[in-house]
């Protein structure tokens, strides 16, 4: 039942305007990709103008160096998709363990797994670019996805939701009925934590996305680039006075959002609510 | 126990003790490196440019973490009580696409929305006289603000909601058979509930605030932002545009003690949190 | 009778000048592979093209970011002893940098000496600072010229400018007839390099270099001469300050609210392609104004790129002849321009007929006048003498913060370059550089 009255109303509205102010970039990227680039700057910048440019510009990223973005996009699917995977099962696993267990040095461990983050990437790129190198992973798919399976967040999320959704009473009832370690994670715990792997898989692809520093600093051949890198580069070339096809670029942009509007639309439909209820009936 | 956290992290404790170990030289260029001991940390504490990006970064953080997390709470209530699968839908999805953005869309577009003869805010403003100089110099810290609110709040929204959503049904019929108020249900159930949710994404705030570093340096390519205006910033020009990779480590450990003190709060308070459940 | 001497004479002339032209070296070792950073568009077909020449030398190109996300990758690498390419692109700005880093191989190992007199002599000096050693191969330029819209001094009554003089004069007439809505030129504030161009121009030295010590003089008397002119022209609101590159200025000059630009040599090409078919047809270049009324031209230099060969190389003499080819080659220098737009360095590449070419961009864009013509007499102007420093970097971005404080107004122009040096000079100080001031 509805309950249509003037405070629901006003909150409504005011949830739609700041909804609006969020979805600026969008739209003007949606709107952007369809000018040439005269009309970028002499047309207002959040509405189309006439006559759209959209194929053209679309024709002028498929041919920048060959098709190179189509290349980036696939790059970055291997990269999302792998670091998201991989670091939502160390994650997964990690929390369980802060959540379930206490071992020795638990507190130490709790420290260093926060000192992950503490030290900016920033400084922290040279002495990885030199780990890498090392390991010979230079210029590979593992120098981009090694990194970045150090998921702090990731850990103390699923912390917070195996403490949450995986109640004690229905663990040891598990046990009860003969199950290992093992199996109680696998198959009796992680249905009722769906929400916050699905969450620290989505951070976890999104951040990977559009990661644009580690790759500058670790790859160096054009064919590893992520997407976002590639159009950074390419974007950057406009500054030195080459001639540079702007709206390409911004197609480039657009397109590179597409894939994490669906993944959002795709996760939300796993993401329910009260999962534990009746759950112990 | 079959798996210990520590797997979790390959890289995280070698970087670290790479990065200790190259703030106790000095190099000039590829010459050969002289081990100068504390030497570099003594000229930190000395640095008028670091420590002012320091303390530009707490006049920063303390208006700006709080407002975006009372936002995202807000939000993430607003959401929770909505009956709608479509309105929660479409909000959800608005909330997130900031975050979604890569920087370097972030930057050109903000670079339009903030100039000074081309956006539409200054458009409309221009037949009552006033420009805003977005991007001046009293202006660029607001400017800056209002860019990381519009992309984080989202991303905090969504850790806060992710925990109202796991919040087990009965409670809430619990709460309805005693004939408990809306307002009721978020104090007494709710917001218990996301606290420890609450709790984390404000340590994460708090480093990350900490490390600001990809919003300036996008905007760095449209106006003048200053190379000390975030400490991540200065630890970048010193490490990659002067070259000057030792004082750069010893700049970050600093910087890393800093946030580690300032996360131990927020840890405590998150520990304690989750105990209270 | 007469023509037959003539026509014996010129033969004998350019046999001569033939003769002083050294060919390039041809490679005699076994198959080598290097790697190659840069990020002029379209770098590749050169590289090809040198690839067929030379059938032993192989090339992998990279494009791994323009100017300082390049450096950084460059920087990380020599840093870490590993993981730099055997060649890479490096602005003139920037050479020092590396050099004092000591992350480039001297070049005069592997016979570059030889090959000084294929190019305009202040690109060598920028390559060859102290004469001896050549850590790099000149490859492209930025010389200043003047550039304006033909159309609106055509409007408003405006003649082209021979000394700045001149230039201040039809600024503040062009004010007056608009009431201040069109501007007459831009100042771009945020890129010192433009400003240190048109300090070289009048023959001022901001970093001199004996040695192992360095004499920095940011507020010379030549940098406060162009910086009050300046900045009287941007209190006057005859200049307006847009940055350069952005959506900003772009609309400005679209909707013809500037009417004149200080260009360098690749500003006409980078117009085109920003401005689309806004204003196209429009533009034209004339020489840069000059301080003095005596008739002698003098131009500055606004950015320009040189190749490299890091000591990280395995094959610095293929490296060297790679360098050497692919900037003082015919056909190399024809490519570079066509699809990179780079302005050679090189005094074979200055008279291609590429580059004059009046049916293509940047020409086209500038109604079909041989804007190359402009800038190649730019070129010849450019003083030899001048010299960049190990910290420009720093003193670029500290640039910004002094002018902008000028720009509005808290403090005067020269009194923004005194802080400036003062600034700087303390860095260099800190780092270990042996420097004092004026």
């Amino acid at each position: 039942m509805n309950r249509l009255n003037a405070s629901a109303v006003t909150w409504r509205v005011l949830v739609l305007l700041l909804s609006l102010y969020f979805l600026l970039p969008l739209v003007w990227l949606i709107v952007s990709s369809t000018k040439s680039t005269g009309q970028l700057f002499t047309t207002f910048g959040l509405w189309f103008a006439s006559p759209w440019h959209l194929l053209d510009n679309i024709r002028g990223m498929a041919a920048f160096q060959g098709g190179v973005v189509g290349r980036w996009m696939l790059n970055t699917a291997v990269y999302s998709g792998a670091v998201a995977l991989l670091s939502t099962l160390f994650s997964a696993m990690a929390g369980y363990a802060f959540s379930r267990f206490e071992f020795p040095l638990k507190t130490v461990l709790n420290l260093m797994i926060l000192s992950a983050v503490l030290l900016p990437i920033t400084a922290l790129v040279l002495p990885i670019f030199l780990i890498l190198h090392d390991l010979g992973l230079i210029n590979t798919y593992w120098a981009v996805i090694l990194p970045l399976l150090v998921n702090p967040l990731g850990v103390y999320l699923m912390m917070i939701f195996w403490d949450q959704g995986f109640a004690r009473e229905l663990q040891d009832a598990a046990y009860l009925d003969g199950a290992d370690e093992w199996r109680v994670f696998w198959q009796v715990g992680l249905p009722l934590v769906r929400n916050g792997l699905l969450t620290v898989a989505l951070f976890s692809f999104v951040s990977t996305w559009n990661n644009f520093f580690l790759p500058l600093v670790v790859l160096s051949k054009g064919s590893l680039y992520p997407i976002t890198l590639g159009l950074a580069i390419w974007n950057s070339t406009a500054q030195t006075g080459a001639s540079v096809d702007y709206p390409a670029i911004l197609v480039g942009a657009l397109i590179s959002v597409l894939p994490l509007i669906i993944a959002f639309f795709t996760l939300q439909r796993y993401w329910q609510a009260g999962l534990t209820s009746g759950s112990l009936k | 126990m079959g798996w210990s956290p520590a797997r979790a992290h390959p890289t995280g404790r070698v970087d670290d003790a790479k990065t200790l170990y190259l703030s106790l030289f000095t190099q000039h260029g590829i010459r050969p490196k002289v081990f100068t001991g504390l030497a570099n940390y003594v000229r930190v504490l000395h640095d008028g440019q670091f420590l002012s990006s320091l303390g530009t970064i707490a006049k920063f953080g303390v208006i700006q973490i709080p407002v975006m997390l009372l936002l995202a709470l807000a939000l993430a209530l607003y959401l929770d009580g909505l009956r709608s699968a479509r309105w929660r839908s479409y909000f959800s999805l608005s909330f997130f696409l900031p975050y979604a953005m890569p920087t370097v869309i972030g930057g050109l577009l903000w670079g339009y929305l903030y100039s000074k003869g081309l956006s539409p805010f200054n458009q409309m403003l221009a037949p009552l006289g006033g420009q805003i100089d977005f991007l001046g110099r009293s202006g660029l810290l607001w400017s800056l603000g209002n860019i990381i609110t519009w992309t984080w709040t989202g991303y905090n929204m969504i850790i806060l909601y992710s925990a109202l959503r796991g919040v087990p049904g009965e409670l809430y019929e619990a709460a309805r058979i005693d004939g408990a108020t809306n307002l009721q249900v978020i104090r007494f159930i709710k917001l218990p509930m996301v606290a420890p949710a609450l709790a984390l994404a404000a340590l994460f705030s708090i480093i990350g605030t900490l490390q600001i570093f990809a919003e300036p340096f996008v905007l760095g390519s449209l106006t003048f932002v200053p190379t000390n205006l975030m400490p991540n910033l200065y630890i970048y020009f010193t490490a990659f545009n002067y070259g000057n990779f030792n004082y750069a480590a010893a700049l970050a450990v600093v910087l890393a003690i800093i946030t580690f003190a300032l996360s131990l709060g927020m840890l405590a308070l998150l520990n304690f949190q989750r105990r209270r459940l | 009778m007469r023509k037959l001497w003539l026509v014996a004479a010129a033969a004998v002339l350019s046999l001569a000048v033939a003769q002083t032209a050294p060919s390039l070296p041809s490679y005699s070792g076994p198959p080598v592979t290097l790697t190659f950073w840069s990020w002029v568009p379209g770098i590749d077909k050169a590289v090809a093209a040198f690839e067929k020449a030379y059938p032993n030398i192989t090339v992998n190109a990279s494009n791994v970011g323009s100017g300082p996300n390049e450096y950084t990758k460059l920087l990380t690498a020599l840093k870490a002893g590993t993981g730099a390419p055997d060649v890479v692109q490096i602005e003139y700005d920037f050479l020092p940098n590396f050099i004092d880093f000591g992350g480039l191989a001297d070049l005069s190992k592997y016979g570059a000496d030889k090959y000084s007199s294929l190019f305009v002599p202040w690109t060598w000096s920028q390559v060859s600072p102290q004469g001896k050693a050549v850590y790099a191969i000149p490859q492209d330029t930025g010389p200043f010229a003047l550039v304006y819209r033909e159309d609106l001094y055509k409007k408003y009554g405006l003649s082209v400018p021979k000394t700045w003089a001149e230039f201040e004069a039809n600024a503040k007439k062009l004010a007056q007839e608009t009431n201040g809505s069109v501007q007459y030129t831009d100042f771009y504030s945020t890129y010192a390099p433009w400003f240190m161009g048109l300090v070289w121009a009048d023959g001022g030295r901001l970093w001199t270099h004996s040695g192992n010590s360095w004499t920095q003089s940011l507020n010379s008397a030549s940098a406060k001469k162009v910086i009050d002119y300046w900045g009287k022209l941007v209190d006057n609101k005859y200049a307006a300050t847009l940055p350069d590159f952005t959506s900003e200025l772009n609309s400005a000059l679209a909707k013809g609210q500037i009417t004149t630009l200080i260009e360098a040599a690749w500003g006409p090409g980078s117009l085109a392609s920003r401005l689309g078919s806004e204003s196209a047809a429009d533009w034209r270049a004339a020489p840069l104004p000059q301080w003095g009324t005596d008739g002698t031209f003098h131009s500055g230099n606004w950015g320009g790129s040189s190749t490299a060969v890091t000591v990280q190389s395995k094959h610095p003499d293929a490296a060297t002849i790679f360098a050497l080819w692919l900037n003082a080659n015919g056909t190399a220098l024809g490519l570079n321009w066509e699809n990179g737009g780079l302005f050679p360095a090189a005094k074979a590449g200055l008279d291609l007929p590429a580059l004059h070419d009046s049916s293509k961009n940047p020409s086209k864009f500038f109604g079909g006048q041989d804007i190359a013509k402009v800038y190649a007499d730019a070129s010849a102007g450019v003083p030899t003498d001048f010299q960049w420093a190990p910290w420009f970097l720093y003193a670029n971005n500290s640039f910004n913060k002094y002018i902008a404080d000028a720009v509005a107004g808290k403090t005067g122009w020269s009194a923004a370059l005194d802080a400036w040096q003062q600034d700087v000079l303390n860095y260099a100080k800190t780092q270990g550089y042996q420097v004092s001031g004026q």
